[in-house]
């Protein structure tokens, strides 16, 4: 029997790539759509960082070729924003009024950088490196720049730090206790990770926070709240990441931070899955949701959905690469197992 | 000061002013001081709501050809567009409707269907165009108001263009556009963040004297009134109707008639009679027309009748594409027909150079007293060009016919036998005068006459014209060698030689030393100035917008060697990008 789905997976990252390849594996007539909003085939987003130092071209970070989606018969739909679903008619909604009709969504939307509400009259000064796009912006810009100013500290900003001190870069980090976001750095890790910046000669502020940023002539003049000033070339901000789930809100979904689905994947709604860190997966044995960060676990979890969708009943299980080595301190890139748990680590 | 050289195409459903806003485009571009070239293609039907696309290449530098991708798009309908995108540069600009009074549906919006590395710019197009107007007509001025924004044009000089083209309208429509306009060039200045690096300022604009902004029909016509045409008929056709639409106003106001007849053949059959009659005629066709006129192309040729015919070609055979260039009726123009038919055959090359060959073309029908017919296309016949204002003709170009001296009537031969073929030729009134004039083989006298001498010295007269013909043709246009062997020469014909050239250009600045070869006239071919061109090059490339490579297999007798050739009938003008490509291959 010909399958007459039509699976449409939004997001062009591990997740969606892996469930749309899974999909495509077992199910040869189904049609298979990937909408990303970034104008970009699916790339390795870990890689910026050595983009930015030229080890890799950009070329090197891509994943997938676009001709491999042709051959493979998978429509993919790069620069295209969603901007909401309607899951009673089974239609996606794009923002240049476009709709596309699903028989089975799935939603690997990932994350993108959060901004503190504090910082938020700041943020036109502020920059990130989530995405291939914002780091192409400033890309020439840091090889010029000498002094950096980093704000927060999470794993991308650690690899980023030591990235600039290769590069000879002067930088200043003013530690954010809560960059993990849900994850909070304790004490002790605060702690060991300064002491190992600092080896790296990096200048580390703890226990301070950011009054202003003034922008004058493309330099920044950053003060803190216990009154140091500095002024330098970039102010980057590394505070963690939060599900990219606007456009979800307000369809029916149950939504917290991210999506929240049960083990299998699924949200409260039929035909809906969600995977990647844009989902809360359920544990039952906190009887709460979890959100997983990091390549590993999203590709899996695009597999897993991609199983579930075919009719399968596979529950999720937490991956091999469980933990980043950030500064001598081993921080896990999923919760399944248990907030407590892994604070203790 | 840097050059510009950009193709902007505006693609739409036909009604909703496509056209007008490319032709808009265009005059500005052109006022501003830019070469234009620009090409609109249309569906065949009158009715009906048919895929537009206004293509306009504007430039610092002289143009050549139309240029095969374009670098912007303007998409006034989804649908239409979707297959527009293949004519996109890979980082092309595309702007769309990003507020359309209905959402698409799956796979209809442009939008859904752009490759990574395009820039995309939606502008709400129709509701601005109700906010400026009340209506959505005005979706085109809009959006260019916003390309205005975009790239940095001048929005006074954009404003007056448009102001002109509607100057004949009444206010309300003149406000509604230059409203429409403006409230598009402002949203985008306001909202547009440019991510592209394209604009205006500070280009370079070389073109200073006046211009004439013309397509080669219209320049056609215009050539025609120049060159003292006094009769002209035909029956509409496209891509030629144009020059008859205009000649029936004009034609009048210069002392002529035009004459709608029932078909191609009364058409033609009146052009031999008003030729026979001593005044200048013509007629314009495309495949189709020149087809049925053949039985009378025969007879102007015979009785050594002056007459012209344009054939504007189109895709075919028969009726065809009536919509899409093409250069297949080679064969058709040089060797159509029956008998032993020798006649003249003329492709411009450019739209300057159809007002040249028209004026030729009625000189030489005159003088040597034969058909003449003037290969234009599609393309030729519609792309609009900026050009300086042609030169009127001389006057020993508008009165050409060679009249008996007195003693020559007193013992009229109408078709004497002379050096170059060209008999004294008496005009119906003349005393002394008289003679027939017949489709049957002839003596000097034009009395029948079947004999196979008399045919024979007939038919070499007639044949003779060819050599005096060629003594007055224009020279081909080659591209100097230098003294130096060239690795490509480009041998081309009628519209493709533009394109030709620029690919020449082009390849020289890869290193590829090419040269190119293209020649106005046909019928008779200036075969040694080919000969001597293709003993100068060590491989030779034809393009030529048809299927079996009729001018190639024409030129190949000529040299009496192998040659690569380049032929596609898309219905798409010839690219230089195209030959080109053939030239790395090669």
């Amino acid at each position: 029997m010909p399958s007459y789905d039509h699976y449409v997976i939004l997001g062009n990252g591990p997740a969606g790539n892996n469930a749309a390849s899974f999909l495509r594996k077992n199910d040869k007539d189904a049609r298979i759509t990937i909408i990303s909003d970034e104008n970009i085939p699916f790339y390795y987003k870990p890689g910026l960082t050595r983009y930015i130092t030229g080890d890799l071209s950009a070329s090197d970070l891509i994943v997938e070729s676009l001709p491999n989606y042709q051959e493979r018969n998978i429509r993919l739909r790069l620069g295209q924003i969603v901007d909401q679903i309607d899951p009673e008619k089974k239609i996606v909604f794009l923002r240049h009024k476009e709709k596309i009709h699903y028989t089975k969504l799935v939603i690997a939307t990932g994350s993108r950088a959060r901004v503190l509400p504090a910082m938020r009259s700041y943020a036109g000064c502020l920059k990130h490196i989530t995405t291939y796009n914002e780091v192409l912006e400033f890309k020439d810009q840091i090889q010029a720049a000498n002094d950096f100013f980093i704000f927060g500290g999470d794993l991308v900003g650690f690899k980023f730090i030591k990235m600039l001190g290769s590069m000879g870069k002067k930088v200043t980090l003013l530690l954010y206790p809560n960059a993990f976001w849900p994850f909070t750095l304790t004490h002790e890790m605060q702690e060991t990770i300064v002491r190992n910046l600092e080896q790296e000669g990096a200048d580390i502020i703890a226990k301070d926070n950011i009054q202003t940023i003034i922008e004058k002539e493309n330099t920044y003049r950053v003060k803190t709240v216990k009154g140091m000033e500095k002024k330098v070339d970039m102010v980057f901000s590394f505070t963690g990441l939060i599900p990219s789930v606007e456009f979800a809100k307000g369809c029916g979904l149950d939504i917290d931070h991210g999506i929240l689905v049960n083990e299998t994947m699924q949200t409260n709604l039929p035909d809906i899955y969600a995977c990647g860190s844009c989902a809360q997966i359920y544990n039952p044995d906190i009887n709460s949701y979890t959100t997983s960060i990091g390549w590993p676990n999203a590709v899996v979890q695009g597999q897993v959905t991609a199983m579930n969708l075919l009719g399968d009943h596979k529950v999720i299980e937490s991956v091999g690469r469980k933990y980043f080595d950030l500064e001598g301190v081993k921080i896990k890139t999923t919760w399944w197992e248990g907030i407590e748990e892994s604070s203790s680590i | 000061m840097k050059d510009i050289n950009i193709v902007i195409e505006i693609c739409g459903s036909a009604g909703e002013g496509t056209i007008s806003a490319g032709e808009i485009l265009s005059r500005f571009m052109s006022a501003q001081g830019y070469e234009i070239m620009s090409f609109d293609s249309y569906p065949a039907e009158i009715r009906g709501f048919g895929k537009c696309v206004a293509h306009t290449r504007i430039s610092s530098n002289p143009i050549y050809s139309p240029g095969k991708f374009a670098d912007v798009l303007i998409a006034l309908n989804d649908n239409h567009s979707i297959s527009q995108l293949s004519a996109l540069k890979n980082q092309g600009i595309l702007i769309y409707d990003s507020q359309p009074a209905r959402p698409h549906e799956e796979d209809k919006s442009v939008l859904g269907w752009v490759d990574p590395g395009m820039t995309t710019y939606g502008i709400p197009l129709t509701m601005l165009a109700h906010r400026a107007a009340g209506n959505s007509r005005g979706r085109n001025m809009v959006a260019l108001g916003a390309i205005a924004a975009i790239f940095h044009m001048d929005k006074e000089g954009f404003t007056a263009s448009i102001e002109n083209r509607y100057a004949k309208k009444k206010k309300i429509v003149i406000d509604s556009n230059v409203n429409s306009f403006i409230e598009g060039f402002e949203w985008a200045k306001k909202h547009i963040e440019k991510t592209d690096s394209f604009f205006f300022e500070e280009a370079t604009m070389p073109l200073q004297n006046e211009k004439l902004i013309i397509n080669g029909n219209q320049l056609v016509a215009r050539a025609a009134l120049d060159a003292n045409l006094k009769f002209y008929a035909g029956y509409p056709i496209t891509p030629a109707t144009k020059i008859m639409e205009i000649l029936s106003k004009e034609l009048p106001r210069h002392g002529g008639t035009l004459l709608q007849t029932e078909d191609e053949i009364a058409a033609i059959g009146s052009v031999v009679g008003a030729g026979f009659g001593g005044i200048r005629a013509m007629t314009a066709t495309s495949g189709p027309g020149f087809a049925l006129m053949t039985e009378f192309t025969g007879l102007s040729v015979m009785a050594e009748v002056p007459a012209v015919i344009i054939n504007s070609q189109r895709g075919g055979p028969s009726t065809g594409i009536p919509t899409k260039t093409e250069q297949s009726d080679f064969n058709a123009a040089v060797s159509g027909g029956t008998g032993d038919c020798p006649r003249v055959v003329l492709a411009p090359t450019d739209t300057y150079s159809c007002y040249q060959a028209t004026v030729l073309a009625l000189y030489l029908a005159e003088k040597y007293q034969t058909l003449v017919v003037i290969l234009m296309d599609f393309f030729l016949s519609n792309s609009i060009r900026n050009i300086d204002i042609p030169p009127k003709p001389s006057e020993d170009l508008l009165n050409a016919n060679v009249a008996p001296r007195p003693e020559e009537l007193e013992n009229y031969q109408r078709y004497k036998i002379t050096e170059n073929g060209i008999s004294p030729r008496t005009i119906p009134g003349t005393p002394g005068g008289i003679f027939f004039a017949t489709g049957l083989e002839h003596d000097e006298y034009g009395r029948p006459n079947y004999s196979d001498k008399g045919h024979l010295k007939m038919t070499e007269k007639r044949f003779k014209k060819h050599a005096a013909v060629l003594s007055e043709a224009p020279a081909p246009q080659i591209s100097p060698l230098e003294g130096k062997m060239a690795d490509i020469g480009v041998i081309s014909w009628g519209s493709s030689a533009g394109a030709a050239r620029e690919a020449v250009m082009l390849a020289r600045k890869e290193g590829i030393y090419a040269a190119s070869f293209s020649s106005m006239m046909l019928s008779p071919f200036p075969e040694q100035a080919l000969i001597d061109f293709s003993d100068k090059c060590k491989k030779l490339l034809v393009p030529e917008l048809n299927y079996g490579g009729q001018f190639a297999n024409f030129a190949t007798h000529i040299i009496k060697r192998p040659l690569e050739r380049l032929n596609y009938i898309t219905g798409r003008p010839m690219a230089s990008e195209d030959i080109l490509e053939k030239m790395r291959e090669m």
